[in-house]
């Protein structure tokens, strides 16, 4: 059984033209101890993705179809009880912007204690108070610095201290959005190892988002790619980043305009055209109005995620095409 | 001031007042000013209100209500009806007269303490911090017994009173304007400052303006009705508070005259309700951030 | 502490700002205050003549100011012709009698408003929020003394039942303190209440906006990720992030608050600073209206204060960078 299972998830938004379809029809495998990486453009539905893991999504989301299994378990006919008792304690978060997503009149030292307590009763005060003092060394943050205030730490510290928190409780699933993206580049590679390290040594399963593709590439055993609210391709992350691996052309854009993953960095919005309006319904593929190679067909039927083989899959006619004349 | 505004927002007055039709608070905003307008306006010229024309004995003093009088009569026997229109007549223009002072001195120091900034600012918001926290009522207290009780007096103390938050809001947003590109350029292409203000700033701050003026017409229309009850009321031209000072003094409540206390209260209620409606409901127009507060 | 000191410097200066602006309010732009009074009470040019000296009004102005500045120093807040009596005596009596009705109606506006705030602002679009900011924009759009002329004719003429005028009953005799405890009690109760309303109805709107804002906040996200319960999101997360913007509007509210208790006083001849101030000005008795309008704004100034000292204790960013 896996960690985490998602099958054919849906997730909309109310908005002003009527609904919009952040995630559609998405399917995700984490195996235990397995860290897998989700790319993609701001807006293609990663985070919305990852935290309706946690249900963490905004109020007036809608989780259309689809199933998101943990551990066995359907979350998505939990109710709020029951997934507040899995929140932290089975699924933490690493939130984007340590600094807003840390509350600024409370010590972090509390921060960090607080879901301990909360998730066990059975644990003392003063329990949770060395527990978190471990976690400060953990992440290399000194223990007199407790009682300290998330606005006394520099961005880097502050990330420190957001995954401290996120391992108080030693979850099962640690879900990373963005969690280097405000950080200089000297401070991206301290806390990349950092996290890394820390879920390899609790043996944890990590989601990690990012749109920047080197870092997926350093840290994870496998990747996805999103685009548009639906996967365009997956599979482990030596094939998919290797030499000719990647099969979705959307894939090998993103990727060729990262020259060199280790040196030399460029932004993805090389790519020219805008990803389609998601409150509108959508035909064929939708990457095909910004594809250089698309078929007359992609305009009209929506290519589906196809095993390549190799633990990979892409949804493009393309790649289906090159399976057919392979077999 | 709305003309103003049309150019600077690109959109005409119609297109304010359909987005404000389209808000709920907003629709009931205007249909409370447009009856409290017809009142005043309308009203008083078929109903005109007449000071001398006193009762002629004890028996027509606060009476009830009767076919001769629709609201019964004050302590002097004179018509309740008569004087609830010119009440909202004066209560109206002493709240719009006082908020263009207020709005002229408010937006002129705000725009000029942002735009400057520097030393000019720091003088100009030590001042306006000042009179902000100064109470307001004793000072306005103060000021009517030595002034007098005349509506000119009136209109300036709540007038010049009433603008350090127009002038707090205002800088802001002034100053945050100054930051932005197109300032320098214009500076560097050889524009005036006084011209930069006219074509740069103020049209962006107007629609903020105008919002803050909505809301500061409320507070100057119960400033007055207060100043009016503690007595410093003109006299000669009764508003809804000086109709309720002489209602409180004469002992109209402990003769259960509900009909001379309760109209000019409700008038007031109902006034500074619709200008705080629309004027939430336009601050929500102009600022989409607001717009998921309701 | 040069974040204390800074900031106690300022409250000096604006007292003496206030101090200043009070003598030339009352001494110089209306020409002769003594004039004034002539109008209204006919004098001789004897009792003129020493009422000016009273006053304070012989000599340059310079060295009027001075000794003006030298009298407020000693506590010496001229003479009351309307009261017959030192203006130091009456305004120290009413003071503590406005200080009770204001920190009783405080205490209710303060624990009732934060809590409607708060209920309202976590239920942010649903039918009992909106009732609540409906409601709240109703109150606040009345004036405070019509509230209470309402509540005098309610409870006063139409049901009875509680006292609606002074601070005491009349003549009353008080076999021991509980029972005068319970008299003064019973006269606050609807001075209290008036002002109450309104005030807390400003309170509401501004701590349901600030909660609000607050909620869609990062840190609400991650309080409810790791498992929080409702109540503890927006209590231990977000109450007091909210009370920092309300904390900043202190200023207005002590603003409106006085305002507000001038108005009650009246209306229930409540014997404070707000009735003497009234009777000062119907009796145009300038000292007493002077040493009222000055005692009253410094009071406003010490609050303001206060209320600064307050944030910097609850906002941790402000207190430490500072």
């Amino acid at each position: 059984m896996s960690l985490l299972e998602i099958r054919d998830l849906h997730i909309s938004y109310p908005n002003p033209k009527g609904e919009f379809f952040a995630v559609d029809g998405v399917d995700l495998t984490i195996e235990k101890g397995e860290f897998v990486g989700l790319a993609g453009e701001s807006g293609c539905g990663k985070t919305t993705l990852a935290l309706s893991i946690p249900r963490l999504l905004p109020r007036g989301s809608h989780i259309g179809a689809g199933s998101i299994h943990f551990n066995g378990v359907d979350t998505t006919a939990l109710s709020e009880e029951g997934m507040r008792a899995l929140r932290w304690k089975e699924i933490s978060v690493v939130f984007q912007g340590a600094l807003n997503a840390l509350n600024p009149v409370h010590t972090i030292g509390s921060q960090i204690a607080e879901p301990i307590r909360i998730h066990d009763e059975s644990v003392s005060k003063k329990q949770a108070h060395d527990r978190t003092l471990e976690l400060l060394e953990a992440v290399g943050i000194p223990a007199r610095r407790f009682e300290d205030f998330p606005h006394q730490f520099s961005g880097g510290m502050r990330q420190r201290v957001m995954i401290a928190m996120a391992l108080s409780c030693m979850p099962k699933l640690v879900i990373a959005d963005e969690p280097i993206t405000a950080l200089d580049v000297m401070t991206q590679a301290q806390i990349l190892d950092l996290l890394r390290s820390l879920c390899d040594r609790y043996s944890l399963s990590m989601l990690l988002i990012s749109h920047d593709l080197s870092v997926l590439a350093q840290t994870c055993d496998r990747v996805a790619v999103m685009y548009a609210g639906k996967m365009a391709e997956q599979g482990p992350t030596s094939r998919v980043f290797g030499n000719h691996g990647a099969k979705h052309p959307y894939t090998q854009r993103l990727l060729s305009a990262y020259p060199n993953i280790k040196h030399e960095r460029k932004f993805i919005d090389g790519i020219p055209g805008y990803p389609p309006d998601l409150s509108q319904e959508q035909v064929g593929c939708r990457f095909a109005d910004r594809c250089d190679v698309a078929l007359s067909r992609c305009a009209t039927e929506v290519p589906e995620l196809i095993d390549i083989g190799g633990g990979q899959s892409v949804a493009c006619h393309l790649a289906s095409d090159i399976r057919a004349g392979v077999q | 001031m709305m003309k103003r505004d049309r150019t600077s927002a690109n959109h005409g007055f119609w297109y304010f007042m359909g987005k404000l039709w389209a808000d709920r608070m907003g629709r009931w905003g205007l249909i409370a000013l447009a009856i409290t307008t017809f009142i005043a306006v309308i009203c008083p010229i078929f109903f005109p209100f007449d000071p001398s024309k006193v009762g002629a004995d004890a028996a027509s003093i606060l009476t009830g209500p009767s076919k001769t009088h629709l609201l019964g009569s004050d302590e002097l026997g004179r018509d309740v009806l008569r004087q609830f229109f010119t009440g909202a007549r004066i209560s109206l223009f002493v709240g719009i007269m006082a908020t263009v002072i207020s709005t002229i001195v408010g937006s002129g120091l705000g725009i000029f303490a942002g735009y400057y900034m520097g030393r000019l600012d720091g003088i100009l918001m030590r001042i306006t911090d000042f009179f902000l926290v100064v109470p307001a009522l004793p000072l306005m207290i103060a000021l009517g017994a030595i002034f007098g009780q005349n509506i000119t007096v009136i209109i300036m103390v709540i007038g010049f009173l009433s603008w350090p938050r127009t002038a707090r809001i205002v800088r802001s947003q002034t100053l945050s304007l100054r930051q932005r590109q197109f300032v320098p350029r214009a500076k560097s292409l050889g524009s005036s400052n006084l011209r930069i203000i006219r074509t740069h700033i103020v049209p962006h701050v107007m629609p903020l303006i105008v919002a803050n003026t909505i809301l500061v017409v409320a507070g100057c229309i119960l400033s007055e009705a207060t100043l009016s009850f503690i007595g410093l009321g003109d006299p000669d031209r009764i508003s809804w508070g000086t109709m309720l000072h002489f209602s409180f003094v004469s002992g109209a409540i402990g003769r259960g005259a509900w009909w001379y206390f309760l109209p000019p209260g409700f008038g007031i209620l109902f006034i500074v309700l619709g200008f705080t409606l629309v004027g939430h409901s336009f601050e929500k127009i102009t600022n989409p951030r607001l717009g998921g507060s309701e | 502490m040069p974040f204390l000191l800074r900031r106690f410097f300022t409250l000096l200066s604006s007292i003496f700002a206030i101090v200043t602006f009070n003598f030339f309010l009352f001494h110089i732009i209306p020409g002769d205050p003594i004039r004034l009074i002539a109008r209204t009470q006919r004098l001789n040019a004897e009792a003129i003549a020493k009422m000016r000296a009273s006053f304070g009004l012989d000599g340059s102005i310079l060295s009027q100011y001075f000794r003006y500045l030298s009298k407020l120093v000693h506590g010496d807040l001229g003479y009351s012709f309307s009261f017959k009596e030192n203006v130091s005596g009456l305004v120290g009596r009413a003071l503590g009698n406005t200080l009770l009705l204001l920190t009783a109606s405080t205490l209710i506006v303060v624990i009732l408003g934060i809590a409607i705030g708060v209920f309202a602002g976590s239920r942010q679009g649903k039918k009992s929020d909106t009732a609540t900011v409906i409601s709240s924009l109703i109150l606040w759009s009345m004036p405070t003394f019509w509230v209470g002329m309402l509540l005098v004719f309610t409870f006063g003429v139409w049901v009875g039942g509680l006292p609606i005028s002074g601070i005491s009953t009349a003549n009353a005799v008080y076999s021991n303190g509980f029972e005068y405890f319970m008299d003064i009690s019973r006269h606050l109760i609807l001075p209290t209440v008036t002002l109450a309303i309104v005030d807390i109805a400003f309170f509401i709107i501004i701590t349901r906006t600030a909660l609000i804002d607050v909620m869609s906040e990062d840190y609400m996200l991650t309080a409810r990720g790791k498992g929080l319960g409702r109540r503890a999101i927006v209590w231990r997360h977000g109450f007091r992030n909210a009370m920092l913007p309300v904390l900043t509007a202190s200023a207005l509210y002590i603003s409106a608050l006085v305002g507000g208790a001038i108005q009650v006083e009246v209306v229930f001849s409540w014997p404070g600073m707000g009735l003497l101030m009234y009777n000062s000005v119907l009796a145009r008795d300038y000292p007493v209206l002077e040493a009222s309008f000055l005692l009253t704004t410094v009071a406003v100034l010490v609050a303001n204060f206060a209320a600064d000292l307050l944030y910097r204790v609850l906002d941790p960013r402000v207190a430490v960078s500072k």
